[in-house]
C-alpha cells in the first residue's frame, strides 16, 4: 500500500512528461541578411476603348460604328519570359495570370524573384498553353472555378467578352463572346512580344520596374474582320469562328513604355 | 485506498480524453485494398495517382461527393442517380439521365469502371481528363444544373464536409481542385476486371466457358473486337454504327466537340463490360436488351453518313443461335466482384 502511494509522484511524473509539447529548440541565431540580388518587375494592363479608358457598362462605339457596352471584360496572361540585354532570360514559374476589369488589382501582374539585371524584352501568351488545358483539375486563377473553362468541351475560355449593344442581333440585345480552343489550327492562343526601345527595365534592389502596356477593346472588333454585331453578337465555342476573334485581338495589346 | 481508486480513475479519465479518436463514419478499409490495379496484360492507365495520392480519407470523401446531392442546384440530384452500383455504375431501366426539376438529358448514363484507361470521357468525347469528369454533369442544365462555387459554398459551410475534407487534406478549406481530385479517386478505384471471362483468361478457379459461350466468343473475336477490343472491350474510337438519327434529340455526336464534318453522328465505342447489367443500350437508350442490339447489326443498316466501314450495310449475317451464343459470350463478361463491392456504395445506406 505505501509502495504503491510511493510510485504516484512517479505516475505524475511519467504522465505530465507525456503530455509536454515538444520543446522547440533554440531558435538558431538568423544569419545577417543577406544582400538582396532580385527584386520585383510589374506589368499593368491598361483597357481603352480607342483612346478612351475603358469603364465598364458605360457606352462606347466599334468600328462598324455600333454603340456598345462591356460588362465582362476577363482574359488570360501566361508563359511570362523577361529577356535581358545579354538576351539571357528570366522566366516566370507557373505563370498562369487572370486579368478581369471588374478587379483592379488582377490587372497588374506582379512577378517577384527577378534577379538584378537590365531588361530589353517581354513576352507572353494571350491564352492558356494547350498543356495546362489537357492537366484536369487546377489551382489559383487556373482553378476550374473561375468562369473560364468550358465543362462540356474542356478547355480554358481564353477570353471573354460580355456586354451589350442596340444593334445586337440577339433577342436580349447581348453582346457574349467566350473565346476558346486550345489545339489544331483553330487554336485561339496568340504570342505577344515587345521590346523596350530606348528605356530597358533596370530591376535593382531601388528599382522595382513597372511595364506599360494598353489593351485596345476595339482592336478586339476590327483587323482583318469588322465586327457586326447584327450577326455577330454570340460566340461561345471553339473553332473557324473562334479563331477570327483570336486573330481580331492578336494586335490588341501594345507596349506603352518602361516606369523605373 | 479509496483515495487512490479515485487517482487512479481519473487519471485514467485523462489518459482517455487526450487520446480520444473522432468516431469513424464508415467501417475502416483497408488500405491495401485501395490501391491503383493494372491486370496483368492490360495496357498502361492514362491517368496514375503519381500527384493524386490515393488515401483512405480521399477516397471516403470522394464517395460521399459521388453520393451527395448538394453537387445538384436544388439538392436532389447526385451522381448516384444516375450512376447505380447494382447496375455497375449504369442507370438502371432508364433511357436517358433523370435530372433535377424531373427533366430528361439526351443520352443514356453509362457505367463507371476502368476510368483510368479511357482517354476522353462523355459519349462525344468533350471531356479531356478524369478529374474534370464531375463538372460535366454538375453543370449540365438537363442533369445537375449547378455552378461549381454556389456547390463549394454549401460544401464549406457544411460541418461533414469540413471535417471530410481536413481528414483528406489537412485543412477544411474545399476547392474545386480537391474537390474533383478526390472524387477521382473514389472513380478511378472503381475497376471491373474479376468477371466469368477474366478468370477464364487467368486460368483462375479452373473456370471454363460453356460451349455456347465459348462459339460466341468465337464469333466475338471475328466480328466485334475490332471496336470492342479486348481487354478493356473499347478502343475508346468514336463510330457510327449505323444508328439512324433519332428525330427528337437530333444528336450529333462527336462533332458538336470537334466541328469536323468527319465526326458527325459519331460516338465513342462503349466497353462491353458488365454489358448485361447496364441495359438500356446505345447512347441514347433505344434498344432495351441485348437481343434488340444484336438485331440491329444484323438488319440492314441504313448508309448513313459517315458509317464506320467495317459495319455491312446489308448486316452481319448472324443466325438467331449465333445471337444466342453471343449474348451468352456477353453474360460472362459481367463482374459479380465489383457490383457487390460495398466500397463503392452509398454510405448512407
Amino acid at each position: 500500500m505505501k509502495n504503491t502511494i510511493k510510485f504516484i509522484p512517479l505516475i505524475l511524473l511519467l504522465v505530465v512528461l507525456s503530455c509536454k509539447k515538444d520543446k522547440k529548440d533554440p531558435e538558431p541565431e538568423p544569419d545577417p541578411t543577406p544582400a538582396a540580388t532580385t527584386n520585383t518587375i510589374k506589368i499593368l494592363f491598361k483597357h481603352t476603348v480607342d483612346t478612351s479608358t475603358l469603364v465598364l457598362n458605360q457606352n462606347y462605339v466599334n468600328p462598324n460604328l455600333d454603340t456598345f457596352k462591356v460588362s465582362v471584360l476577363k482574359y488570360y496572361i501566361s508563359n511570362i519570359v523577361i529577356t535581358k540585354n545579354d538576351n539571357t532570360t528570366y522566366v516566370e514559374p507557373e505563370s498562369y495570370h487572370l486579368i478581369d476589369v471588374s478587379n483592379i488589382s488582377s490587372t497588374t501582374i506582379s512577378i517577384p524573384n527577378v534577379p538584378f539585371a537590365s531588361y530589353k524584352s517581354v513576352s507572353f501568351m494571350l491564352g492558356v498553353d494547350s498543356t495546362r488545358n489537357c492537366s484536369g483539375a487546377q489551382t489559383g486563377d487556373l482553378a476550374q472555378n473561375k468562369g473560364m473553362f468550358w465543362t462540356w468541351a474542356s478547355g480554358y475560355i481564353m477570353f471573354k467578352l460580355e456586354g451589350s449593344s442596340p444593334q445586337s442581333g440577339a433577342s436580349n440585345k447581348g453582346l457574349e463572346y467566350h473565346i476558346g480552343g486550345f489545339g489544331g489550327v483553330n487554336k485561339v492562343q496568340r504570342n505577344f512580344s515587345y521590346t523596350f526601345a530606348s528605356t530597358p527595365a533596370n530591376v535593382s534592389a531601388s528599382v522595382s520596374p513597372i511595364i506599360h502596356m494598353s489593351v485596345d477593346i476595339n482592336e478586339f472588333f476590327k483587323n482583318p474582320t469588322t465586327i457586326n454585331f447584327a450577326t455577330q453578337h454570340t460566340q461561345l465555342s471553339a473553332g473557324v469562328n473562334a479563331k477570327m476573334f483570336a486573330d481580331n485581338y492578336s494586335d490588341m495589346i501594345k507596349f506603352e513604355h518602361v516606369n523605373n | 485506498m479509496n483515495r487512490i481508486t479515485i487517482i487512479f480513475f481519473l487519471f485514467g479519465v485523462l489518459i482517455l480524453g487526450a487520446c480520444k479518436v473522432d468516431p469513424k463514419i464508415i467501417e475502416p478499409l483497408p488500405a491495401d485494398n485501395l490501391a491503383e490495379v493494372i491486370p496483368e496484360g492490360w495496357p498502361q492507365p492514362k491517368y496514375t495517382y503519381s500527384v493524386n495520392t490515393i488515401s483512405e480519407d480521399k477516397f471516403v470523401l470522394g464517395r460521399a461527393l459521388f453520393y451527395e446531392e448538394m453537387l445538384s442546384v436544388d439538392n436532389t440530384i447526385s451522381c448516384g442517380t444516375c450512376h447505380q452500383d447494382f447496375a455497375a455504375f449504369a442507370h438502371a431501366e432508364h433511357k436517358v439521365s433523370h435530372g433535377i426539376f424531373d427533366r430528361v438529358g439526351i443520352r443514356n448514363a453509362p457505367g463507371i469502371f476502368n476510368l483510368t484507361w479511357h482517354p476522353v470521357f462523355m459519349h462525344d468525347g468533350g471531356i479531356n481528363h478524369i478529374e474534370l469528369q464531375p463538372l460535366g454533369p454538375i453543370s449540365n442544365t438537363l442533369e445537375m444544373g449547378a455552378d461549381i462555387n454556389p456547390v463549394i459554398a454549401k460544401l464549406q459551410a457544411s460541418s461533414k464536409y469540413q471535417n471530410l475534407f481536413r481528414k483528406a487534406y489537412g485543412n477544411d478549406t474545399v476547392t474545386s481542385q480537391k474537390m474533383l481530385r478526390a472524387m477521382t479517386v473514389f472513380m478511378g478505384l472503381i475497376y471491373s476486371y474479376n468477371s466469368k471471362f477474366d478468370y477464364y483468361k487467368r486460368k483462375e478457379n479452373n473456370v471454363e466457358l460453356s460451349d455456347a459461350e465459348q462459339r460466341g466468343y468465337s464469333l466475338f473475336t471475328a466480328n466485334c473486337s475490332g471496336c470492342h477490343t479486348e481487354p478493356l472491350f473499347s478502343d475508346f474510337g468514336f463510330k457510327s454504327n449505323g444508328l439512324t438519327v433519332d428525330p427528337f434529340y437530333q444528336d450529333s455526336g462527336r462533332v458538336h466537340i470537334t466541328g469536323l464534318p468527319q465526326d458527325r453522328y459519331k460516338f465513342k465505342t462503349p466497353s462491353l463490360r458488365n454489358i448485361a447489367k447496364t441495359a438500356p443500350y446505345m447512347h441514347d437508350g433505344r434498344f432495351t436488351t441485348l437481343n434488340e442490339c444484336l438485331d440491329h447489326y444484323t438488319n440492314a443498316i441504313p448508309n448513313l453518313t459517315n458509317l464506320d466501314p467495317s459495319i455491312p450495310t446489308n448486316g452481319y449475317q448472324f443466325t438467331a443461335q449465333n445471337k444466342q451464343d453471343i449474348i451468352a459470350f456477353l453474360h460472362t463478361l459481367t463482374d459479380y466482384k465489383l457490383l457487390g463491392d460495398k466500397r463503392f456504395a452509398d454510405p448512407n445506406f
